[in-house]
C-alpha cells in the first residue's frame, strides 16, 4: 500500500491518493468504502460493479466475521484469499471486524482475552489469534486491528479498559501477523477526549501503516464528534492514511475532516 | 398478425426457426423466463440481455393489480416501464386466478374471483383480459382459456375445452392491436386425444399467429405429457410458432423440441435457485448440501457464465438461502444455463446435428444409461435414435447416484 497527501485545505482536511497492490488505479482520497455482506456489495452482483464510478468504488470493506459460518479459513486460503473467492481481482479490500448490521460489538461480553460480537451465528468471542488466522486466509489489502469498542454510556473505568485492551491486542496482532496486508492500528476511547488521545499516542508508537478510528456510532452525540476527531487527528502523523467507520449518513461524513477513508 | 416465423432447419419433427416479433427477432427453440411483476428477481434487464434472453413473460394478473395496466399504458407500455427492449409475452391472467385464488369460479361470462385488494367479487372476461393485455403492450398476448387441473377427468374437461373455443372468438373480437400484438390461442382438452384434436382444429380454423399447448405441467404422468405435446405439434400448422406453457425442466424442453415445439416458459430455474439448487448438465446441484462447504470447484466447470467463472461452490454454499446474493447468483447461472440450452437446441438443428446433441445431453444427465422410459418412448416418435444412451435393461446398478449432492432431474419432479 502506498499513500500520499496531495493538498491541504486551510483547516485540517486534505486530499491524497491510495495505491493498493491489487487495484490497478490509484484511489483518490477522501474515499468512501463500499460496505459488503460476505464480501459483495449488497444486491450488486460483480458483473454490475464496473457500472459504478471507477476507481472510486474499488475499495470494499468487509467483516471477516461474516465468514464464521463458512467457508473455512483453510478453504478461503486454498482459493487464494478473498479477492479470488469473490472474483474481484481489481478491487481493494479493507477488513474491519465490526460492521453496522451483522457483526456488532457486544462490549459486556468482551473480556481480556478477546472482543465479543453479535453475529449471524450468535455471540462469538474473537481473540487476536483467531482474528489474525482469518486475516491471513483472506489476505485483505488493509486490515484494522482488533478493537474493544464500547458505547458512549459505559463507565470511565470500562472506557479506559477498552483503550488498554485495544492497544494490547494491536501488539498481539502485529506479533502474530504473517500477511503482506497493511495494518491499521485501531484507535478507541469513546467520548473521552483524554482517553482518545492516550489511545492515539500509544498506537502511533507502533509499527502500523495507517490508523483506524473506531468507537463511533455507539451513542455519542453528533456535537461531540468534531472535538473527539480533532483530539485524535492532532496526534496522528500527517503522512499516514486514516480510516473511520460507523458514522452513518453521508451528511455526517463531512464532519470528519482530516480522515481519508470513510 | 405481427410476427414472421421462418424455419431455418429441421430434424424430423424438430425445427429451428427465426421468429420476428415487433420488439425482437428471436431464435427458436427458446425459453422465456417469468418476470412476474415486470422484473426477474435478482437480475437487471441489462444482465438478461447479456445472457441472451429473448422474450420475458409478464403475469397479467399481477401487473393488473399493481401497478395496473392503465398506469403501464400511461407510462408507454411494459417495455418502457421495465426498460426491456426485447420481446415480451403476457399471459391471460386466468391461470393465476385459478391457481392462486381458491375462490375463483368459472362461468360462461368469465372467471369470477375475490379481489385480493378489497375482497370484492371481480369478473375477468375474455374481453377484459385482452383489453388489459392491449394496454400492457407485449409482443405476444394469450387468449383467456378455461383452465382445469390436468389430473381432473370427466365432463369438466370437455366443458372447458369447448368454452375455450367459444372464448377465443370473444378474444379475437376484443383484440384492438392485431398489427402490433400477436394473439395466441391455447389448446385445451386434458389428456383426451379426441378433445385435444377438436380443440386444435377449432383454433387452427381461426388462423391465429401462434398456438400454445395448455393444461400441461400440472402433475400428469410424463408419458401422458409428451403424448399430448406430440399429438398437438403433429396437427398444428408448420408455419406458426408452438408454445408449450409452463414447461421448464431442461429434459422436458429437449423432448418437446424433438417433438416440434418452439417456445417454453417456467418459473423453475429461478424458483429452484431461491432454494439453493443449480441446474447443471448432470441434473441439479444442491448448493445447500454440506459437501459443498469446502468444494473449491465452480458450480459447473463447463459453464462460461459470470458466476461459474468467478465463484466456488464453497462461496455459493455460504450464501444460499441466507443472503439475497445467493439466489441472485444462482438465478443468473440457472437462466444462463436455460439460454445456453435454447441456443444449443437451435444451432444443433440448424447444423443438422440434432440427434448428436440429444444423445450427448442424455449421456451427461444419465451416465449410467438409465434414461427414463417416457423419454425413450418420446424419442422413438421423434425419430431420434438414442439406443446408445440406454443401458441394457438387466443392469441393476444404473439408477444409483454416484456423487454427493447430485440428484437426477427426474427424481425431483
Ligand atoms: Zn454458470
Amino acid at each position: 500500500m502506498k499513500f500520499a497527501v496531495k493538498a491541504w485545505s486551510n483547516g485540517k482536511a486534505r486530499t491524497g491518493f491510495l495505491q493498493l497492490g491489487n487495484c490497478p488505479a490509484a484511489i483518490d482520497t477522501p474515499a468512501l468504502l463500499l460496505s459488503t455482506r460476505k464480501g459483495l456489495p449488497h444486491f450488486i452482483s460483480p458483473d454490475l460493479l464496473p457500472s459504478l464510478p471507477s476507481p472510486d468504488s474499488h475499495l470494499l470493506q468487509f467483516s471477516p466475521l461474516h465468514f464464521l459460518e463458512g467457508p473455512s479459513s483453510k478453504t478461503i486460503s486454498n482459493i487464494g484469499g478473498l479477492q479470488h473467492l469473490l472474483g474481484l481481482h481489481e478491487y481493494g479490500f479493507a477488513a474491519v471486524a465490526r460492521d453496522s448490521v451483522q457483526s456488532l460489538p457486544e462490549c459486556d461480553a468482551t473480556n481480556k482475552f478477546g472482543a465479543s460480537f453479535e453475529t449471524t451465528c450468535g455471540r462469538r468471542l474473537i481473540r487476536p489469534v483467531e482474528y489474525i488466522e482469518m486475516i491471513s486466509s483472506m489476505k485483505p489489502d488493509i486490515w484494522a486491528s482488533l478493537a474493544d469498542e464500547v458505547p458512549s454510556w459505559v463507565s470511565d473505568k470500562r472506557n479506559k479498559t477498552s483503550v488498554d485492551r485495544t492497544v494490547k491486542w494491536l501488539d498481539e496482532c502485529i506479533a502474530l501477523n504473517s500477511t503482506g496486508g497493511a495494518v491499521f492500528g485501531a484507535i478507541v476511547g469513546g467520548n473521552d477526549l483524554e482517553e482518545r488521545q492516550r489511545c492515539a499516542v500509544e498506537v502511533v508508537k507502533r509499527n502500523v501503516s495507517g490508523y483506524w478510528i473506531g468507537g463511533f456510532g455507539f451513542g455519542e452525540s453528533m456535537d461531540e464528534r468534531p472535538s473527539l476527531l480533532d483530539a485524535v487527528t492532532d496526534v496522528l502523523p500527517e503522512e499516514m492514511p486514516r480510516m473511520i467507520c460507523g458514522l452513518g449518513l453521508p451528511g455526517i461524513v463531512f464532519q470528519s475532516f482530516g480522515v481519508e477513508v470513510v | 398478425m405481427a410476427l414472421r416465423f421462418e424455419i431455418l432447419g429441421r430434424f424430423n419433427r424438430a425445427r429451428a426457426a427465426q421468429l420476428t416479433l415487433p420488439h425482437f427477432t428471436c431464435q427458436t427453440p427458446l425459453f422465456m423466463p417469468v418476470g412476474t411483476q415486470g422484473t426477474i428477481k435478482g437480475l437487471t434487464t441489462q444482465q438478461l440481455e447479456e445472457i441472451g434472453c429473448q422474450i420475458i413473460l409478464g403475469n397479467t394478473y399481477h401487473l393488473a393489480l399493481r401497478p395496473t395496466s392503465e398506469l403501464i399504458d400511461e407510462l408507454g407500455g411494459l417495455h418502457k416501464f421495465m426498460n426491456w427492449p426485447r420481446a415480451m409475452l403476457t399471459d391471460s391472467g386466468g391461470f393465476q386466478m385459478v391457481s392462486l385464488l381458491h375462490l375463483a369460479d368459472i362461468t360462461e361470462k368469465g372467471v369470477t374471483f375475490q379481489s385480493p385488494v378489497d375482497g370484492k367479487p371481480m369478473l375477468l372476461t375474455p374481453e377484459e383480459s385482452i383489453q388489459i393485455q392491449n394496454r400492457i403492450g407485449a409482443d405476444i398476448i394469450m387468449a383467456l382459456d378455461d383452465v382445469v387441473k390436468t389430473t381432473i377427468t370427466g365432463p369438466r374437461i370437455e366443458e372447458a375445452m369447448y368454452r375455450t373455443l367459444r372464448w377465443i372468438d370473444r378474444c379475437i373480437a376484443a383484440h384492438k392491436r392485431p398489427h402490433e400484438q400477436n394473439l395466441f390461442g391455447i389448446v385445451q382438452g386434458g389428456l383426451d386425444p379426441v378433445l385435444r384434436d377438436i380443440c386444435v382444429r377449432g383454433l387452427v380454423d381461426r388462423n391465429l399467429p401462434g398456438y400454445a399447448i395448455g393444461g400441461l405441467a400440472g402433475g400428469e404422468d410424463k408419458d401422458s405429457f409428451w403424448r399430448v405435446v406430440a399429438q398437438c405439434t403433429a396437427s398444428l400448422p408448420e408455419d406458426k410458432p408452438r408454445y408449450v406453457m409452463g414447461v421448464g425442466y431442461p429434459l422436458d424442453i429437449v423432448v418437446c423440441s424433438a417433438l416440434g415445439a418452439d417456445m417454453y416458459d417456467c418459473v423453475y430455474p429461478t424458483r429452484t435457485a431461491r432454494f439453493g439448487t443449480a441446474l447443471i448438465p448432470e441434473g441439479v446441484l444442491k448448493l445447500k448440501h454440506q459437501a459443498m462447504a469446502d468444494d473449491t470447484r465452480p458450480i459447473d466447470p463447463t459453464c462460461d457464465c459470470m458466476v461459474c467463472r468467478n465463484y466456488s461452490r464453497a462461496y455459493i454454499h455460504c450464501l444460499v438461502t441466507k443472503d439475497a446474493m445467493g439466489s441472485q447468483l444462482l438465478s443468473f447461472h440457472n437462466l444462463y444455463y436455460m439460454m445456453k440450452l435454447s441456443r444449443d437446441l437451435h444451432s444443433s438443428i440448424v447444423r443438422g446435428q440434432f440427434p448428436e446433441f440429444v444423445r450427448k445431453f442424455l449421456l451427461r444427465m444419465f451416465p449410467h444409461g438409465d434414461v427414463p422410459q417416457w423419454v425413450c418412448n418420446a424419442m422413438e416418435v421423434a425419430g431420434i435414435d438414442i439406443s446408445s444412451c440406454c443401458a441394457p435393461m438387466s443392469s441393476p446398478l444404473t439408477s444409483e447416484i454416484c456423487e454427493v449432492g447430485f440428484t437426477k432431474l427426474s427424481e425431483i419432479e
